[in-house]
């Protein structure tokens, strides 16, 4: 799980007939000194969100094959899933 | 596997039901030679890994799901071991 700041929500039109109704957030990681300073760098993602991350927040996004696994037997075409919505970070 | 060093730790009370009971530490991945590779991960640990420690951490996410015993969790990263200072140059 890579950590991101959540900086926007994702609106769908159109969407793949498993992926309807869900929230979509775009999430901005950070590298060891992004996250020292405490300003995200990384290349900004979207991110299927089911626990309600604001605007702002640190989240944990799984990725990859852990991120489809969150709905197995069901199959969704996703690759990024938040899986903790981070309260404190504590980095030196 | 690969080694990597534990730079911090988070918290957070929501999250995803399979994650509840472990503890979340921000590790940063090293490569052979000590320099950063990557981001930092947040890596469960039930081991006690401090700040500073060196770790040795799995990304198979399949074991991980097993040992957890949740077949949906979206964990992959999990803390296999923690190193004694080794010799490898830093």
């Amino acid at each position: 799980m890579r950590i991101a700041q959540v900086i926007g929500t994702v609106t769908l039109s159109r969407w793949h007939p498993t992926l309807g109704g869900f929230r979509w957030v775009i999430g901005v990681p950070f590298s060891l000194k992004a996250l020292q300073k405490g300003k995200p760098d990384g290349e900004d993602f979207v991110i299927l969100d089911q626990l309600g991350a604001g605007q702002g927040q640190r989240i944990g996004v799984s990725e990859g094959v852990e991120a489809a696994a969150a709905f197995l037997p069901e199959r969704k075409p996703i690759d990024a899933y938040c899986a903790c919505i981070l309260d404190s970070l504590d980095v030196r | 596997m690969q080694r990597a060093l534990v730079v911090g730790h988070a918290v957070a009370t929501v999250k995803h039901p399979s994650l509840h009971g472990w503890k979340l530490l921000v590790a940063q991945p090293l490569t052979t030679d000590g320099k950063n590779d990557g981001e930092p991960l947040l890596v469960i640990d039930s081991l006690g890994a401090g700040v500073g420690d060196n770790i040795v951490i799995s990304s198979d996410g399949a074991g991980t799901r097993q040992l957890i015993g949740h077949k949906n969790s979206p964990a992959r990263w999990l803390n296999l071991g923690i190193c004694d200072p080794c010799a490898s140059p830093k």
